[in-house]
């Protein structure tokens, strides 16, 4: 599949790719051939077999040392398309050109054997994923480091804790420098620490010119590394740019439908409307008037939980607030002194309980609006940043300008 | 850049077919040439997994490698204690125990590598489904590792021959040739019913039971002698290891050449079921994910 001379090595051309599955997966397969090839003779052509198509007609191009990020809903197809640029899979129709040895990091417990030493699984995971022999003993020191297990290494794997030996899995893959790293959902793995450690590993090998196409449903983690966005929906590309702007549609089509398909539930109606000072426009570090109209049916003391997100449902801050209603619609102002959020789109969020807790209406998008001001400042490639949160700052002696930066 | 999108189906809002046109479909170009080099860059992979399959079987019994000795060794006494005094069976001068081992070796080789690599597939499903290789690697391994055993129990072997004081003959030289027929069959087996048994598991039942059977249909406990001359060629065919298992009697204990007419049969039938068992393997190993 690899045509070298053709594509300079890094790159892939995936042209009118389509993969379908067989709708019933848990139907025997072999039976599920034998009706197929009956009715093709029965009615003399292709019978209507159930098919589901997890990819349709994907294009893309990625040039040596892009890195994509790749993101989407479950089943939307990603790990699909992963799994075809690593040829573990093969597609149903379209072309492929992949230029380059292809590595992949992908949690692999699999290759792993649990009666054999870490040492032994080093070596034979790295035979599977292609290295040669004296290889993996060249990067034997700086795979045990990676994985950080220690004197771990002559124990049998058994013995390991599950996040050591999946880290043991990572750090080989991390070490193979290929071509093409495919990074499938690392942050799903290991502390916090080790996490850290793969988006330095990923940097590092962008940083020698390895093109990388990550996987992740952590919206923030993809924003760090990757430089491009692809959003697929239902096998479809929908969105394919500067990763700002794929995530700006992703996020977006995830808030809107969050928005229809909320509307009317829960006992108490919620309502609101977000503006600037006097009516004006909402913006940053300015103040910002959320009007809430609440729809009780009867006198009652509740709590109100109001927050602010630019993504799902967890926010960039949340407020509490206890409010009394009368019997009705109860109006309702509140005022943030000097929205901390730099420009962008962002959603309100409302919830109510009882005093004592129990729901009386859901945590859920209530309105959108946008807000001017400032771009936040860039993160060092490779470092997460938890939320958008705008913050004054100033800095000395290296410039006399008062500027703003922003942190987490 | 569409993103209001609430449309339950959104190929209706990009207005794409529902299948993919005709003649674009995927074809994977793989020529023999090309496999036969990507399998030979997978020799480290092979030899590698052959290990772990031995090492893991050394550190989770106790017999280990000794394992490898006893079956074959057990079913020598069990043939010897039911046929023997029953005198069924002509064996040519030849104590019954070494006439049975020397068949029981090979015969436990392929019965091996037919189980083993029968499931190599799906033991390693998780694996596959993450990494690429050469699916074929995961069959030969297992033939391999199968192989070793038989080698482990030749020890044996040379006990029987000291014990009876009945040396081996030099026509023991033509024994790779009878070699090279069982492991081409063996192989060809192997991938057939590895590749298969992911589409149709019920295999994974049928085919210890087929080799069971075998055991019994092929000359092991009996001599070559037993069936009739005329459906000999016929046998062969069948079952490619009557004439090797044959053979190793003719030339190790009664220093004869290989009865040729049948060992040719036995290689071109071993020869199919290699070429055969490889060109399905590769035919079907595309779809092996999509089944994982």
């Amino acid at each position: 599949m690899s045509i070298p001379g053709s594509a300079p090595p890094g790159s892939v051309h995936v042209d009118q790719l389509w993969k379908r599955f067989r709708a019933d997966r848990s139907r025997p397969v072999f039976r599920d051939e034998v009706t197929r090839i009956a009715d093709r003779i029965r009615l003399g052509r292709q019978a209507a077999t159930r098919w589901r198509w997890a990819l349709r007609d994907v294009r893309l191009s990625i040039e040596p040392g892009e890195s994509v990020g790749l993101f989407g809903a479950n089943g939307s197809g990603k790990s699909t398309l992963l799994k075809i640029l690593t040829r573990v899979m093969y597609p149903t129709a379209g072309s492929l050109r992949i230029a380059g040895r292809v590595g992949a990091l992908i949690e692999v417990k699999a290759g792993i054997h649990p009666d054999l030493t870490g040492r032994e699984n080093i070596f034979l995971y790295g035979s599977i994923l292609g290295l040669r022999r004296p290889d993996i003993a060249r990067r034997f020191d700086a795979i045990v480091e990676f994985a950080d297990v220690g004197d771990a290494v002559d124990r049998q794997l058994k013995y390991y804790s599950s996040g050591m030996a999946m880290r043991l899995g990572f750090a080989v893959a991390a070490f193979l420098e290929p071509s093409i790293l495919l990074v499938d959902e690392v942050l799903a793995v290991g502390d916090a620490e080790f996490q850290q450690r793969c988006l330095d590993r990923m940097r590092a090998v962008l940083n020698e010119g390895t093109t990388l196409v990550y996987v992740s449903h952590d919206l923030a983690s993809i924003e760090a590394i990757a430089k491009r966005g692809i959003w697929l929906r239902d096998g479809i590309v929908r969105a394919d740019g500067p990763i700002r702007e794929s995530l700006g549609a992703y996020r977006h089509h995830i808030e809107s439908a969050a928005l229809t398909s909320e509307d009317g539930s829960g006992q108490l109606g919620l309502a609101a409307m977000v503006s600037g000072p006097n009516g004006s426009a909402p913006a940053s570090q300015q103040p910002l008037q959320i009007d809430l109209t609440l729809k009780s049916r009867l006198p009652q003391r509740v709590v109100l939980y109001l927050g602010v997100s630019e993504g799902p449902a967890a926010p960039v801050f949340s407020l509490r607030h206890e409010a009394l209603l009368g019997e009705g619609v109860t109006h309702s102002t509140c005022t943030i002194e000097a929205a901390p959020l730099p420009r962008g789109h962002y959603y309100l969020w409302l919830a109510a309980t009882g005093p004592a807790g129990g729901d009386l209406t859901p945590w859920h998008p209530v309105t959108s609006f946008e807000l001017l001001g400032d771009e936040l400042d860039a993160t060092l490639p490779g470092v997460v940043r938890l939320s958008p949160v705008h913050v004054k700052a100033r800095w000395q002696g290296t410039t006399s300008a008062i500027t703003t930066a922003s942190s987490a | 850049m569409t993103t209001r999108t609430a449309e339950a189906d959104s190929s209706a809002v990009v207005g794409l077919p529902s299948e993919p046109p005709a003649g674009i479909r995927f074809r994977r170009r793989l020529g023999l040439r090309e496999a036969m080099v990507e399998l030979w860059r997978s020799r480290e992979l092979i030899r590698t997994l052959v290990e772990r399959d031995l090492r893991v079987r050394y550190k989770r019994t106790v017999l280990g490698f000794g394992w490898a000795i006893l079956g074959p060794v057990v079913f020598m006494l069990v043939f010897t204690l039911f046929f023997q005094r029953a005198g069924h069976f002509a064996t040519g001068h030849v104590p019954y125990p070494l006439f049975s081992y020397i068949a029981l070796v090979p015969w436990t080789f392929f019965s091996e590598a037919a189980s083993l690599a029968g499931v190599s597939l799906i033991s390693n499903l998780p694996l596959l489904n993450k990494v690429y290789c050469p699916r074929e690697v995961f069959p030969i391994a297992s033939t391999i590792t199968a192989a070793f055993d038989a080698v482990m129990s030749t020890t044996v072997l040379l006990v029987l021959f000291a014990a009876y004081q009945y040396p081996p003959r030099l026509a023991t030289l033509w024994t790779p040739l009878l070699i090279a027929v069982e492991v081409a069959f063996a192989l060809g087996f192997s991938l057939f019913a590895s590749s298969t048994l992911i589409y149709l598991r019920d295999l994974r039942y049928i085919v210890p039971m087929v080799v069971q059977v075998g055991m019994f249909a092929s000359p092991v406990a009996f001599g070559l002698s037993v069936i009739p001359a005329g459906l000999r060629p016929l046998y062969a065919a069948i079952d490619p290891l009557a004439p090797v298992l044959d053979g190793f009697r003719r030339t190790v204990l009664h220093g004869l050449t290989p009865e040729w007419g049948l060992l040719g049969i036995a290689a071109l039938a071993s020869f199919a079921w290699l070429i055969g068992g490889y060109a399905l393997f590769k035919r079907l190993e595309t779809r092996f994910a999509d089944f994982a």
